[in-house]
């Protein structure tokens, strides 16, 4: 990204307090987003969302793992982002690798709750084949194509998207065999069950610049930002995850502040993401 | 496996001298200075190039011409089984190289010196002929940051299945253990400037399988031609000429 002279800085800055953002936003406007469901055959489940010139993939693997030790009854999800050199010169090498793994941790966070399993956005007892010996590992991957600010949204968007769309094989376990072996299983190759991914939260970012938080920044604004909040909340209205990034302190008034316009917001969202979301499969379903 | 079946169809209903389905769009990544995506078939590759730009490295600065760099990675999904470590193997190592050394030749490099392009080729979905797939993205993006070239680079592959020479293999004819032969041409001037094979093939039908992935190239380059003049025509309506 170019540095920005003072003169920008300032325009970006007055733009933002007098609730008139660069592009004509109102700070609490989100950019137009366009879902496509279906972008990767190969994998279970997939989409791709753009906001404005942030463009990112999510696609969904499943392959047949084993449960841990302290959960028999449930299956696996792991998330990976991976920011590709395309969006931006530094990410060559293993220059995108700090950020990869924070929106990698954020997303974790986000979507699949706490340690013990409680608030996790999918039914992970609904991937287990055999209790204790089989279930289905998730492979959740991230591609960050083009960045133009936002991407923990866009991800969350992406992410929500292609669960939705994802089919997992049906699988029939051989009944019969003894404790210590392998089971027998039988996967079908052309009936799927689709994931239920009515729980799975979004995430609204609030970015803090001066005084005033805005909402769906640019890389432009988001250069400019003292702090901002992340928060994950589901179709209920509940918040099931909570990062604070940047530097600058925040007032705790502030914080909670920012919490219930976010959870404000993200009624909005969560409607627009699933009306575009439907728009999307119809849209793949018929072509 | 049949690859081709007595009645000369492929496994995906191909005839042996049929390419793929090849579709591109140029200018997908808006902050690139020049981008396309790149279908030839299922295989679907993103290439984005930054540059001319500032050289990041002064001690790999050239005075007489530019640093050309290249990078190819191939996304977490693009394979049928999830890849681990999506870019510093060995084999994106080399194909970075590749590209670099195919797209090095044709840029006049000469005309801006002391400057970097960078090249990043982005794999999305892989099912055979991923390097000449980049290749011929690498060239859209770019002519699409209008850098100076001497000529389009087009690359395609072929192989020789079941005594007949085969055009734009795919991953499940690619793993078949016959050759596969990858070249890439410069369009005009009809010069190769990229030539890999493995395995072993007799002389007089390694000549025959290399004019069929010219032919292919040559194809492509019909088509790459087709999809610039379209785009500097929607430029100019936009410019109101």
């Amino acid at each position: 990204m170019m540095g920005l002279s003072l003169g920008e800085k300032n325009y970006i800055k007055g733009g933002i307090a007098d609730d008139l953002r660069c592009d004509g936003r109102r700070r609490l406007d989100y950019r137009s987003i366009a879902i496509d469901t279906g972008v990767i055959p190969q994998a279970n489940g997939s989409a791709r969302v753009r906001m404005g010139s942030t463009d990112v993939i999510a696609s969904v693997k499943a392959e047949l793992g084993k449960p841990s030790s302290y959960r028999h009854d449930c299956g696996k999800v792991s998330i990976f982002v991976d920011c590709s050199p395309t969006a931006a010169p530094m990410f060559e090498g293993r220059g995108g690798d700090e950020l990869s793994t924070e929106l990698s941790v954020a997303l974790e966070r986000c979507l699949l709750g706490g340690k013990s399993g409680s608030g996790a956005g999918i039914d992970l007892s609904s991937l287990k084949i055999v209790e204790g010996k089989m279930c289905w590992d998730l492979y959740i991957d991230g591609l960050v194509i083009s960045s133009d600010g936002n991407l923990l949204d866009a991800l969350g968007i992406a992410i929500k998207a292609a669960l939705s769309n994802t089919g997992i094989p049906k699988v029939e376990a051989m009944p019969g065999t003894s404790a210590e072996e392998e089971p027998e299983i039988d996967i079908s190759d052309d009936e799927f069950t689709r994931l239920d991914s009515s729980k799975v939260p979004i995430i609204v970012t609030l970015t803090k610049v001066g005084r005033h938080y805005v909402v769906d920044a640019t890389i432009e604004e988001e250069s400019q930002m003292s702090s901002a909040v992340s928060m994950s909340v589901n179709r209920q209205g509940d918040v099931c995850g909570l990062t604070k990034r940047g530097g600058a302190g925040l007032d705790p008034s502030i914080i909670i502040d920012m919490v219930s316009v976010a959870k404000h917001l993200s009624q909005q969202l969560i409607a627009t993401v699933d009306s575009e979301i439907y728009a999307a499969e119809a849209r793949e379903s018929s072509a | 496996m049949e690859y081709v079946s007595p009645e000369g169809l492929r496994l995906d209903g191909r005839r042996p001298l049929e390419m793929r389905q090849i579709n591109a769009e140029i200018g997908v990544v808006v902050k690139a200075d020049g981008s396309a995506v790149f279908e030839m078939g299922n295989t679907k590759v993103i290439a984005a190039v930054y540059g001319p730009r500032e050289v990041q490295n002064r001690s790999q600065q050239l005075s007489d011409q530019a640093l050309v760099r290249c990078e190819y990675s191939m996304a977490n999904f693009s394979t049928g089984d999830r890849l681990r470590r999506p870019k510093g193997d060995r084999r994106s190592s080399e194909i970075s190289l590749v590209i670099r050394q195919t797209m090095e030749a044709c840029i006049l490099t000469h005309l801006m010196p002391r400057s970097q392009i960078d090249i990043y080729v982005q794999v999305l979905q892989a099912d055979g002929g991923t390097r000449s797939a980049c290749i011929n993205a690498a060239t859209l993006a770019l002519a699409d940051a209008g850098i100076p070239m001497r000529d389009l680079i087009t690359s395609c592959s072929a192989g020789y299945l079941v005594n007949t020479p085969l055009l734009d293999l795919n991953y499940v004819e690619d793993s078949a253990g016959g050759p596969d032969l990858t070249v890439g041409i410069l369009a005009k001037m009809d010069k190769v400037t990229l030539l890999q094979m493995d395995a072993k093939l007799p002389m007089h039908i390694f000549e025959k399988v290399m004019q069929v992935a010219m032919e292919g190239c040559r194809a492509v380059a019909q088509y790459i031609r087709e999809v610039l003049l379209e785009n500097t025509k929607e430029l100019e309506y936009r410019r109101g000429l």
